[in-house]
């Protein structure tokens, strides 16, 4: 075996495992919440590596990815209550068009400024949205949010809907990780690292930069729309900074500079925040310690260091 | 060196994974899945409302359960946020197999929490927020609810200020309140009942500042202005403390009366402003200490402050009313799993709670699921019975049930 079919190998391995894993969910669930956790847990790794394709990859660190996540879901939400649940799967349709579109008009807008002040553009707009949307008390529910959304059909069930949202969401994760390792990526990497060499290199910064702000939106704006089915309600807090926060933290718990980092990171903050959350009150202390170990004793974060450990005592194969 | 500086660290992290660890196995259990906020700004509402509700279970299965049942409750904190609190209430259903859902404190998370209630036919007792939609438009019918909705307080609210005009005839009326569901849900409420019932008024004022805001001197001095004769206020918690505060450096109650029916009366405000407090602001609440004056609200007080060392807050007594509403409903049914017989019993239920006076029963009304109780508004004035509180509130005007409920006709327009 050459060493390229070793790691194609490999690769289809670690996908099929998690296919299988995800796909037998229902079938060894023991009660419907697992089925319920296990939909969180896909949903969040979506936003999560669609939102680390920002930050990891072409190191644009947006505080405002809850917008778009929040576009997502209100535009499903708002057109089943107010059109009748045959406009699902539309809703998640027009969902994504909207949040390219806003991408593509607010990036122009954003990218335009680097650093900490994108940070800042990207947060102000978010809570602007956020505060329409809690204000909007007419239309949208304001902070009582909406309720009862179901969707349609088939999809009512919730095994059949988990099935729907595991596909979409690992079809999407699988198109983002393509594109991590295509030249596409290659460039957005050479973004975040030198970007001035891209310019030498007759590549434009800022339309790299509006592309993967789009296509990170749009994704990000798919998790929110698929959330809605899940919870059969929405809420400001979709929208609020706080939510941009939390896929900042499992990027970071999970590792940045890899792409299954924020996957990980986001299956560990769903679980702790779960499972300490049913027995303490102090949740927010134990995931904060978290946090700090990670940071502070493994900054690669789990999948870096796990992958550090494997090439010391593993075989000596070179990993990516 | 740096080696086992992070094997320390890991052994550390996994120590803190397992540390939490509990198991519940027990036979004859009534399982209660609670869930209220134990951090940030509400937090002080979940945290009196998780001691009253452990108080009451103390109390019934000390004497030896019901029905042989006894009853154990899990609680978990909401952090107050819809999606969150949907996760743990499907998990109390699913995994935990609770007979019933209990507590919640925002009515934004009451509102999604009904919901999951209503897919897996499991009863919810609210026992702390107070948005009418739970009982009009979204109700359902495994929703129950122990404590006031805003609709109740509005009407005894616009029935005092009716009294008021008689005695004392006011014209103008401002309101101020935070700028979400809850700060709206009362003002529209509470015009509506001035209009049934008849209250002729003149609106000078209306301001939205947000929810948690430090600095009210611009909307002091547009409301002294406005020179309203009675200033509506919706606020809860330390908003009311800020703004009365505020208000006061500017002699705003020597002119105007300061009317705040919903939470203004919570003791929260009371033990937090001390001497502080002005005399004559009418406020009301869910729940007194020193009303009725009765043995079962004074045992209920004084266990309470026996048990953590102050006295409760008005949420104490929803949570405390909770428990004794599903003991009862069990006792009747005569088991915690026979859901469809529960929900009968809980929506006949006729309860003795602290918070009745003397000759009357809180009740279920079968139609909303909404207790229904004797509501009453009283003035500050001096009282130091209890401390840090120096002014608590009497003068009492007391209003029935029947007549401050949501009446059919806006139940009938509100589901259609």
């Amino acid at each position: 075996m050459t060493k390229e079919t070793a790691m194609n190998f490999k690769a289809a391995t670690l996908w099929g495992m998690i296919v299988v894993l995800f796909a037998l969910v229902p079938v060894l669930a023991s009660s419907p919440y697992q089925i319920n956790l296990a939909s969180h847990v896909l949903i969040w790794s979506l936003f999560a590596v669609s939102f680390n394709m920002l930050w990891g990859v072409t190191g644009m660190l947006s505080l405002g990815q809850a917008l778009f996540y929040g576009l997502g879901a209100y535009s499903v939400g708002l057109l089943v209550n107010y059109l009748g649940s045959a406009w699902y799967l539309p809703g998640i349709g027009i969902g994504l068009l909207a949040a390219a579109l806003l991408a593509f008009f607010l990036g122009l807008l954003v990218i335009r400024v680097g650093g900490v002040y994108f940070t800042m553009l990207t947060l102000a707009f978010g809570q602007l949205a956020w505060q329409i949307t809690f204000k909007w008390y007419d239309f949208t529910g304001g902070d009582d949010g909406i309720q009862g959304i179901m969707p349609p059909g088939l999809l009512g069930n919730k095994t059949a809907y988990y099935y729907f949202l595991l596909v979409l969401v690992l079809v999407s994760i699988w198109i983002l990780k393509r594109m991590a390792y295509s030249p596409f990526g290659l460039i957005l990497r050479c973004v975040q690292q030198n970007p001035d060499r891209v310019r030498f290199l007759g590549r434009r910064v800022r339309r790299n930069q509006l592309r993967i702000y789009i296509i990170s939106s749009f994704f990000s704006a798919l998790a929110g729309s698929l959330m809605v089915g899940v919870d059969s309600s929405i809420h400001t807090d979709m929208l609020y900074w706080t939510t941009s926060g939390e896929v900042i933290l499992m990027s970071v718990l999970g590792g940045i500079n890899q792409f299954f980092g924020p996957f990980v990171g986001a299956v560990a903050i769903i679980l702790i925040e779960d499972y300490v959350g049913a027995y303490t009150e102090y949740w927010s202390l134990i995931i904060g310690t978290i946090m700090l170990v990670m940071v502070l004793g493994f900054p690669k974060g789990l999948v870096g260091e796990a992958r550090r450990l494997i090439m010391r005592f593993g075989r000596t194969e070179t990993g990516r | 060196m740096k080696k086992n500086v992070r094997v320390c660290l890991a052994i550390a992290l996994l120590a803190l994974m397992v540390m939490p660890m509990a198991i519940h196995a027990e036979e004859k259990v009534i399982r209660i899945g609670a869930m209220y906020p134990m951090t940030g700004r509400p937090g002080l509402y979940g945290i009196d409302s998780v001691a009253a509700a452990e108080m009451a279970m103390d109390e019934i299965n000390g004497k030896g359960g019901v029905n042989g049942y006894k009853i154990d409750a899990t609680f978990t904190d909401s952090k107050a946020k819809p999606a969150y609190a949907v996760r743990v209430a499907t998990r109390y259903i699913t995994e935990d197999k609770v007979h019933f859902l209990f507590g919640i404190v925002s009515s934004g998370v009451g509102l999604a929490v009904t919901e999951v209630s209503k897919q897996y036919k499991t009863i919810f007792i609210g026992t702390d927020h107070a948005s009418t939609q739970l009982t009009v438009d979204k109700f359902q019918p495994y929703y129950f609810r122990v404590s006031n909705d805003t609709f109740s307080s509005m009407a005894a609210g616009a029935l005092y200020l009716k009294e008021l005009q008689a005695k004392k005839p006011w014209k103008t009326i401002a309101y101020i309140g935070p700028d979400y569901a809850y700060g709206h849900d009362q003002w529209n409420e509470l015009r509506y009942n001035l209009d049934r019932f008849g209250v002729k008024h003149k609106v000078v004022g209306e301001y939205w500042p947000k929810l948690f805001e430090p600095d009210y001197n611009s909307y002091v001095t547009s409301l002294i202005n406005d020179k309203p004769d009675i200033l509506v206020t919706g606020f809860w918690g330390g908003d009311t403390v800020a703004f009365i505060k505020q208000a006061q450096a500017y002699g705003m109650f020597k002119k105007t009366l300061y009317f705040q029916p919903d939470a203004g009366g919570n003791y929260e405000l009371m033990s937090a402003m001390g001497a502080e407090l002005p005399a004559g602001l009418v406020l009301g609440a869910r729940h007194y200490n020193n009303w009725p004056d009765t043995e079962r609200n004074r045992n209920f007080v004084q266990s309470f402050f026996k048990r953590t060392g102050r006295y409760p807050t008005y949420a104490a007594e929803g949570a405390y009313a909770g428990v004794y509403a599903i003991a009862k409903a069990v006792e009747a049914v005569g088991n915690p799993d026979d859901t469809e017989a529960l929900v009968k019993a809980l929506s006949t239920l006729k309860i003795q709670l602290p918070e009745d006076p003397e000759g009357f029963t809180s009740y279920i009304d079968p139609e909303t699921h909404q207790i229904m109780q004797m509501q009453a508004i009283g003035v500050t004035m001096p009282n130091n019975d209890f401390p840090p509180a120096k002014m608590m509130l009497g003068d009492w005007k007391v209003y029935k049930p029947e007549d401050i409920a949501p009446p059919a006709e806006y139940i009938k327009e509100k589901r259609k």
